[in-house]
């Protein structure tokens, strides 16, 4: 070092160079992302004591300063991951409410086109054409069902594939976060300055990382940060970063969940805990609105096929078929037919588990039609070696028994029908079921092949029919009659001719079991054994299937029968033109057949429709105040960190006269020392 | 606050970012007409949408069906015309038979004719409709309904028989009501009472294979008090349960001056041999043309109905009264032309045959009257058919309005806002051209 005007011009020179730099630097970086702009710090040089005091020694550069604020960079990278996952959420729900949006395009026209069909095959029952336009609109219903349920299973792929991306993106950040800590130690151990540009980078990766998952971040003494996600899992520690996996879930081996590689082995990580950025948006996303969604449309498909298929069964094809027809037939009850509920073992079973099964229970009747109790939430089947529980996934409910059978639950199930009942041997302590009723019931309903070759099996006549004897007396009439589930064994003989004698109607078939207008049923011993006449009750001959009301054959009679008037209940034969159960088949689209009599087809698909937009809109506000949020964090940190051309051109003009002036004091220096030589000369 | 560059340059693009995006919303909605583009637009007015949507399709079904049950019914209703007018003029040549002075070859010629319009009516009783089904089979709609059956015995005529059903074809014309678009063959051929609907009356023969021998004529007869007849009929009189039910009126001359008496003629079920028949009533004088009560006192039965025979019935004449069956429209027409076929030799036979056939011209009316009520009811059901209509009609309207005002766009309200975003665009714009032209290295 210089002393005097010269070496303390030549420091201001330097200083206003290094300041130069710095504002080249920053107007260099003005795009460069994660930058954080950057000042020279100057000091004075230590002053030299003479006797006329401290004389200065000009100027020195302490240390290139980085414009940073740890607290604003966190408050960033925190809005960003929930940004992020609002973000990832709404791409994924968007999909699903842009399926459901179109109307023309939608489950409900379909639907509508299926049922206006069954009514017009109730209106001509003899002509093959309206059957055979009924099959197409029901394989096109079907198709449409399917369409829906694989974009919807698509889906899960989808967030399987982008999980194991998502993952990987998280594991690459991590190894570079990790390997900077390393040089950023290394760096700023043998300068004693911080490494500024390379800190700017490790930021950016870590306001990167955020967008994938959240992480909390510690610093430790040595500047090295420790990144840690869900409930405060290491992912980096100093140099060394943890490997995050994707394994299939134990419980359902199609869903992908994330792990961390641990020395033990690979640890799962439980989904809830998992929030924060992409990953957390795609987690939450896929248990939350892709399995209400596939569900939901699953039970509508699942109960359209049960209820239909039950009032189809009571019916009469043009070919006189019915469940009275002796075997072999070709009769067809069922139209349509979807899978079983779903029970998927855990993997992490004991040995020697059984197969656990589950199925449909038949829809209840319910006055005049059928109804599904199927909800759309899935189920756990837990056995510890003495009690049996089954729980209900979407809010806890729990179904528990003593044992190892099922056959408990499907007791209590029976008193708070869920729509299915499982079946399994003993099962072993430790194992655990998941129940899926409904999951995969819309993308595999399908059309019973026998009737769509053949549609004059679609069963559109009653198979009963009455008769009022042509010799009454009377003025009584018989109503056509309606046959309920199990009706075949209440008509093991016919015809059954009913006589009205004194007040009561007699001969019915010995054995056989009546009710009047639902009430107790009056077995009946003999011919001669009777039940009170009522003008216009509803008697029902009970069949196989214990219900209550009862079910079987039930007609009403009205008007007043004189003795010995006579009531026929004969098969209903060559009635080409009777399209009663078509009838009863196309009021089940205004009827209340789901969720335990409460909604009609439709209803429960505007509500799907109507929980996934409101849901989406949901996301779509708060993702956007969250995205508002974001800007206002980066707007202070921006305020802080980032470049302002028109500051950096006059810090280049301030150097710029700083550096002249010192020049110019060098010049005035160095001629002073010219002056002295030139005494000498 | 100090402002980063990038902050400017940021901010300006996310706020014409946003300007667009709503342009771009307000133009699809704008292209559309539609308010909502996606459920999450309006989730409750979507889900109401779809239900308004299928209310107002599964009621332009039911007005579908409502047309089809009024094309059928209208069918239906022109059949009916056509065999009422047949019926009238089986009617009027029926009236024309009972002229004293027509002979035996003029009945013959009435005959001939009757059988011609006997043959009409079952052309019209096997009348199809437009779709080829039979509309008077019941839901057979494939089966012929209506044919001459083989004769119960040799020599007895065949008669028509019904090989339909009792079915009645429903459609679902409302929500909440079904419709029967047909009308049954055996309720409109079949099933009709005879005599006068609760009784028959016919002359019963006086001794074994002879006509009655006085000019007595009995009439249909009539109740008078339904609950009394329901009861005699069906509780209180001692023919309960045999098959064949009758009342005998048997006139004597047992003090010089006509006098009738009340049997009970009814024949017990096999194998119970015949018995005689059973004095209930007492000997009562007659009167020509009076009501003669049906009363008995062994036991003490009032049937709350009467009958009225004219002409002076001779001692031993008989008359008999059974609880009406039913007779078919053919049947009747066929016993009317075999009345009309058989030669009268005596007074006594010319009198018979004046008695039943006022009993075949009752029988007549019997069908006529059907016809006239299934008629009736096929006209309400077209004038409710009607009224259904026009309510659909304006149900559709009013579905159509509020579908409209839930998923319509409002043109004024969007072209507004249209203008107010586009306008928001072009200051974005312009103030960022503006902003980002201030620079101080401009001046170096």
């Amino acid at each position: 070092m210089g002393t005097g005007i010269i070496g303390t011009s030549v420091s201001g020179l330097q200083a206003a160079q290094l300041g130069l730099q710095t504002s080249g630097h920053n107007i260099a970086n003005v795009n460069t992302v994660g930058f954080t702009r950057q000042r020279s710090v100057q000091a004075t040089n230590p002053p030299l004591l003479t006797g006329a005091g401290f004389v200065g020694q000009g100027t020195h550069v302490a240390t290139i300063q980085r414009m940073y604020s740890r607290f604003l960079t966190d408050q960033v990278d925190r809005t960003q991951s929930t940004a992020s996952e609002l973000d990832s959420y709404y791409a994924q729900i968007n999909q699903i409410n842009n399926m459901l949006a179109d109307p023309s395009t939608g489950l409900s026209p379909a639907l509508q086109d299926f049922f206006a069909k069954v009514q017009d095959v109730a209106t001509d029952p003899s002509q093959l054409s309206s059957r055979q336009a009924m099959i197409s609109s029901a394989q096109s219903l079907s198709a449409r069902y399917r369409s829906l349920g694989d974009q919807l299973a698509e889906m899960y792929g989808g967030v399987n594939a982008e999980i194991k991306a998502t993952v990987s993106g998280i594991n690459a950040y991590a190894e570079q976060i990790a390997s900077l800590n390393q040089q950023i130690g290394v760096a700023e151990a043998s300068t004693g300055q911080p490494a500024n540009d390379l800190l700017d980078t490790r930021d950016q990766l870590v306001a990167a990382l955020n967008t994938l998952t959240k992480t909390r971040t510690t610093t430790n003494s040595d500047g090295s940060y420790n990144l840690f996600i869900g409930s405060g899992q290491q992912l980096v520690v100093g140099p060394q970063a943890i490997e995050l996996t994707t394994t299939p879930s134990s419980a359902d081996p199609s869903r992908l969940t994330v792990g961390l590689r641990t020395a033990a082995g690979v640890q799962a990580m439980p989904e809830a805990l998992l929030t924060g950025g992409s990953l957390g948006g795609l987690l939450q996303f896929r248990s939350e609105s892709l399995d209400q969604a596939s569900n939901d449309l699953g039970r509508n498909a699942a109960s359209l096929a049960l209820t239909y298929n039950a009032q189809s069964a009571l019916g009469q094809d043009l070919l006189g078929q019915s469940l009275l027809s002796s075997p072999p037939t070709s009769f067809a009850p069922e139209l349509f037919s979807v899978p079983a509920p779903a029970v998927i073992a855990n993997t992490n079973n004991p040995p020697g588990s059984p197969v656990v099964s589950a199925a449909f229970v038949e829809p209840p009747p319910f006055n005049g039609n059928y109804y599904t109790d199927l909800g759309s939430s899935d189920y756990q089947l837990v056995s510890d070696g003495s009690s049996v529980t089954l729980k209900r996934l979407s809010d806890g409910k729990q179904w528990a028994g003593p044992g190892v059978d099922v056959a408990v639950i499907n007791a209590q199930l029976a008193n708070d029908p869920q729509g299915f009942a499982l079946a399994a041997g003993p099962l072993v302590a430790g194992s655990s079921y998941r129940i899926q009723p409904t999951r995969n019931a819309a993308s595999n309903i399908s059309v019973n092949s026998t009737v769509l070759a053949d549609p004059r099996l679609i069963t559109a006549a009653g198979p009963i029919a009455t008769s009022v004897g042509s010799a009454n007396s009377g003025a009584a009439k018989v109503s056509a009659g309606s046959a309920g589930p199990g009706y075949p064994a209440a008509l093991a003989t016919m015809p059954i001719s009913l006589v009205y004698q004194a007040g009561e109607l007699r001969n019915f078939p010995v054995g056989s079991q009546v009710s009047i207008d639902g009430g107790v049923p009056v077995l009946i011993g003999a011919p001669s054994d009777g039940v009170a006449y009522k003008s216009g009750a509803t008697v029902t001959l009970i069949g196989s299937v214990v219900s209550s009301p009862p079910t079987g054959f039930s007609f009403a009679i009205t008007g007043l029968p004189n003795n010995g008037d006579t009531f026929s209940i004969l098969p209903n034969v060559g009635a080409t033109g009777d399209g009663r159960n078509a009838l009863a088949l196309a009021q089940l689209q205004t009827q209340a057949t789901m969720s335990g009599k409460a909604e009609t087809f439709q209803q429960a698909y505007a509500q799907l429709v109507s929980t996934t937009g409101s849901r989406t809109h949901q996301v779509q506000v708060s993702a956007d105040a969250q995205t508002a949020l974001l800007e206002q964090a980066r707007a202070s940190r921006d305020s802080l960190s980032g470049v302002n051309l028109d500051e950096e051109a006059a810090n280049l003009i301030r150097y710029q006269q700083a550096y002249q002036a010192s020049a110019k004091a060098l010049e005035i220096g160095t001629s002073l020392f010219d002056t002295i030589l030139a005494l000498g000369r | 606050m100090r402002i980063s560059t990038s902050q400017i340059y940021d901010s300006a693009m996310r706020g014409m970012e946003r300007n667009q995006s709503q342009l771009v919303k307000s133009q699809n909605q704008m292209a559309s007409g539609r308010r909502m583009l996606t459920p999450a637009d309006d989730p409750v007015a979507s889900a109401r949408a779809l239900l308004v949507t299928q209310a107002q399709d599964a009621n332009s079904q039911y007005a579908r069906n409502q047309n089809n049950a009024s094309d059928r019914l209208g069918l239906v209703d022109s059949q009916l015309s056509a065999l009422s007018d047949v019926l009238q003029g089986v009617r009027s040549r029926v009236v024309q038979a009972g002229n004293t002075v027509l002979g035996d070859s003029d009945r013959q010629a009435i005959a001939s004719e009757l059988e011609a319009r006997l043959d009409q009516m079952l052309g019209i009783a096997n009348s199809r409709g437009a779709d080829g089904n039979y509309l008077f089979s019941g839901y057979q709609s494939g089966t012929t309904p209506f044919a001459r059956s083989a004769a119960a015995a040799p020599g007895e005529p065949s008669s028509v028989a019904y090989f339909g059903d009792d079915g009645q074809h429903l459609l679902q014309v409302t929500s909440s009501q079904q419709m029967a678009s047909t009308v049954a063959g055996s309720d409109l051929f079949m099933n009709i009472r005879e005599g006068n609907g609760s009784f028959s009356t016919a002359a019963g023969g006086n001794g074994s294979g002879f006509a009655n021998q006085g000019s007595g004529i009995v009439e249909a007869g009539s109740v008078v008090d339904n609950q009394k007849w329901q009861n005699a009929l069906n509780t209180a009189f001692p023919w309960q349960g045999s098959s064949n039910h009758s009342l005998q009126i048997v006139f004597s001359s047992a003090a010089g001056s006509s006098s009738y008496q009340l049997f009970d003629a009814s024949t017990p079920a096999a194998p119970s041999a015949p018995l005689p028949p059973k004095a209930v009533g007492e000997l009562v004088p007659f009167v020509p043309g009076q009501a003669i009560p049906l009363v008995t006192t062994v036991p003490a039965i009032d049937f709350g109905a009467q009958v009225v025979i004219s002409g002076q019935p001779a001692a031993g004449d008989t008359f008999t009264i059974k609880p009406s069956v039913n007779k078919s429209a053919f049947q009747t027409i066929d016993e009317l032309i075999g009345l009309l076929r058989s030669p009268l030799a005596s007074g006594a036979a010319r009198t018979e045959f004046s008695g039943q056939l006022s009993a075949h011209l009752t029988n007549l009316d019997q069908v006529l009257l059907n016809v006239s009520r299934v008629q009736s009811t096929v006209g309400a059901h077209l004038q409710e058919l009607d009224s259904l209509s026009n309510n659909s009609a304006a149900l559709d309207v009013q579905y159509q309005q509020t579908l409209s005002a839930l998923q319509d766009l409002d043109y004024a309200k969007a072209i507004s806002d249209f203008t107010r975003q586009q306008l928001g665009l072009e200051a974005a714009q312009k103030s960022f051209v503006t902003i980002s032209g201030l620079s101080l290295f401009n001046y170096l």
